[in-house]
């Protein structure tokens, strides 16, 4: 066992699993998305995209990818509730801020497919 | 460049996990302590309020408390956050600036930014390993012929002197050991432009290196190598290393030339200097009894040529056991009492050539004192004692690094004109001695350009059309000017070859044909002329026959009415 893929792969499935987290709901409920959840899913992102750095290799790039395409979409709904929150037009705005969450979704599900590829391949 | 951005990223993995983790903890900790606002009713500061006060905080800008003045456990917590945000952020920043003085990077980014030049290079240019003295006068010789260099020199103070000289084209220059094959591959030596590689380090065998490379790597390459001993140039020439110079060797030949062939020596020297410099005064060597002290490589090679001349030499050498040598009077010939021993007072010249130019000025002027009339020669090693050489004013100083760098020059000006300097050599000293004043009357005092064109539908694709028209097409017209045909362009053929049989100073009426090679010498504007007249089909017309060619369909008409 290796502390170093344990953490990785910690953080890559911390990330998935808050996301969903929030991601999950009424779309259109402020009552059914926390805004901490979004928080901790922004910083166990990043987190998570800082590990992937450096890796040469190409599955090493493609997980860099999808965390920066997650971290994208995650910061930007981020950006939208903050400015959105405590105005009127929070009860139509949280659709966006939630389907920009579930966009990032799917990249972090792509990042664990990847992970499980690359585990699965080792075989061992 | 790819590299660097994932060494940079892999190395400030720690520091920005560092940061996220502090900027999480301290903005998450923000938001749950109870404040109060302008009301005194109970607050808690939103996510993106605790970021934005931590965001200003940690870089130590301090805006102060917003949106309301904190409480007494915002503070408490404002206060821990201070110390665990500020810290791990300088941490960052200090690790991103140690990154871009870090050693390893730097190195990384410059030969990054080296083979980049190298690549985008588009004309033909030589590599030149080692910029020492040697490498420092090819490269400004070479520049001044408007040909391209790259440099590759070990040490770095002389690649940052390369930066601060005043050249007329960028040189890309790395700080590298040439005897790394990876060096030589990002210097150009795979590239298609590249015309050859000079290796002149003062490391016999970082220049044997080179040349082993080289002739791996390219095989057609040209390759000048450096070989200060008898062993590395007979291992250079085992695996066909294109020209082997030897400074000592060539020393003794030019001394001798100058002895039994002033005219040849001159015409050598002239033709492979910078283009600008006067015509270099001749001295002329006596025949007679010579005194040589040092009998070393250059020693060896000044005894050998001037025994060739049939001049007797007379030996002086501080250690003949180590040097080899025979029948010698021992001692450094600084003193007056071996250089009386070596009969100084009735020898016509003295050749000082230890390796120690403190050394060689001290005989030379011990050897003046006791026979003025002396013709002397002296070897000069380091160019920094230069002002003491002109002042003592010898009639022949000898440079290593001057006569490598002009042998250089003669091979990469043009193939040809090294063929030419061989063929001069064995021409007799009243051809130069024609030669040269034949050239003094056309191209003046001033060392000319040297340069060789090929008839080929590339290069000179006006001849090659008249050619194929089956319209003769004499040497003559080539040294005319193409704006008053009256004129000539100032410039000589020097030498034609013709399937690889070269003719020495060709006649102006010989006809030219496809495939040759011509070599000319003359003034910068005559040369910048001649690409006109080869390229041109109405300028060679107007040189060959006097008349301007009709332009266009209509005049073509007339002209052709006109001459029925």
């Amino acid at each position: 066992m290796n502390l170093e893929k344990v953490i990785f792969g910690f953080f890559i499935v911390l990330a998935m699993t808050l996301n969903f987290g929030f991601f999950i709901g009424d779309i259109d409920n402020p009552a059914h998305h926390h805004v901490y959840e979004l928080y901790a899913a922004i910083i166990v992102n990043l987190i998570a995209t800082v590990l992937k750095f450096g890796d040469r290799t190409q599955i090493g790039a493609v997980h860099l990818a999808t965390s920066l395409v997650a971290d994208l979409q995650l910061i930007t709904a981020a950006i939208l509730f903050a400015a959105v929150s405590g105005t009127p037009s929070e009860l139509t705005m949280i659709n966006h801020v939630v389907s920009l969450s579930g966009g990032a979704l799917l990249a972090n599900i792509i990042s664990v497919i990847l992970l499980m590829a690359e585990t699965i391949s080792l075989r061992r | 460049m790819n590299n660097i951005i994932f060494m940079i990223l892999r190395r400030m993995r720690a520091p920005l996990i560092a940061v996220i983790v502090s900027f999480a903890i301290a903005v998450a900790g923000m938001t749950l302590m109870p404040g109060v606002d302008a009301d005194g009713n109970p607050h808690h500061l939103s996510l993106f309020q605790a970021f934005y006060i931590i965001s200003y905080t940690a870089t130590t800008i301090g805006f102060g408390e917003v949106p309301h003045p904190f409480s007494t456990a915002q503070r408490l917590w404002m206060t821990l956050s201070i110390y665990m945000t500020v810290i791990p952020w300088f941490y960052a920043i200090g690790k991103i600036i140690s990154l871009f003085q870090d050693v390893g990077l730097r190195v990384a980014v410059t030969t990054s930014r080296f083979a980049k030049e190298v690549e985008a290079l588009s004309e033909p240019f030589y590599i030149v390993c080692g910029y020492g003295e040697t490498g420092s006068l090819l490269v400004r010789a070479l520049d001044s012929k408007h040909m391209r260099v790259v440099v590759v020199e070990i040490l770095q103070d002389r690649v940052n002197e390369l930066e601060l000289e005043d050249y007329q084209y960028d040189m890309p220059a790395l700080c590298a050991d040439v005897q790394l094959p990876d060096v030589l591959i990002k210097a150009g030596v795979r590239h298609p432009m590249c015309a050859g590689v000079a290796a002149l380090t003062n490391d016999d065998h970082a220049n044997l290196a080179v040349a082993i490379a080289v002739k791996l790597i390219k095989p057609s390459l040209m390759v000048l190598g450096r070989a200060e001993n008898a062993e590395t140039a007979a291992n250079m020439a085992s695996f066909g290393t294109d020209h082997i110079i030897n400074p000592y060797t060539l020393f003794g030949e030019h001394l001798a030339m100058e002895v039994h062939a002033l005219g040849t020596y001159l015409l050598h020297e002239w033709l492979t200097s910078v283009p600008g410099e006067s015509l270099p005064s001749p001295a002329w060597p006596p025949t007679g009894r010579w005194v040589v002290c040092g009998y070393g490589r250059f020693g060896k090679s000044v005894v050998e040529n001037l025994q060739r001349e049939h001049i007797t030499t007379t030996i002086v050498e501080a250690d003949p056991k180590l040097t080899g040598c025979e029948n010698c009077i021992i001692g450094s010939g600084t003193e007056a009492r071996t250089l009386e021993e070596a009969g100084i007072r009735d020898a016509v010249g003295i050749v000082a050539g230890t390796d120690n130019d403190i050394n060689n000025l001290s005989i030379v002027m011990t050897a003046r004192e006791m026979n003025p009339e002396l013709f002397v020669v002296i070897r000069k090693n380091k160019r920094y004692n230069e002002p003491l050489f002109e002042h003592f004013n010898a009639d022949i100083t000898m440079q290593p690094s001057y006569i490598i760098a002009h042998e250089c020059l003669a091979h990469m000006i043009s193939p040809l004109l090294a063929m030419f300097l061989a063929l001069a050599r064995s021409q007799t000293n009243v051809w130069a001695n024609q030669l040269i004043s034949h050239l003094v009357g056309i191209v003046g005092e001033n060392v000319p350009e040297t340069w060789s064109i090929t008839i080929d539908p590339h290069h000179a694709p006006a001849v090659d059309n008249l050619l194929s028209w089956g319209k003769p097409v004499t040497l003559d017209s080539l040294t005319h000017d193409p704006s008053n045909r009256e004129i000539g362009l100032n410039l000589v053929p020097l030498l034609l070859l013709r399937d690889n049989k070269p003719f020495l100073q060709p006649e102006t009426d010989l006809k030219l044909m496809r495939g040759d090679q011509i070599l000319f010498c003359g003034t910068p504007q005559a040369k910048s002329a001649l690409p006109l007249i080869l390229s041109n089909h109405k300028a060679l017309s107007y040189i060959m026959d006097g008349r301007e060619i009709a332009d266009g369909l209509i005049w073509r008409w007339i002209s052709h009415k006109l001459s029925h």
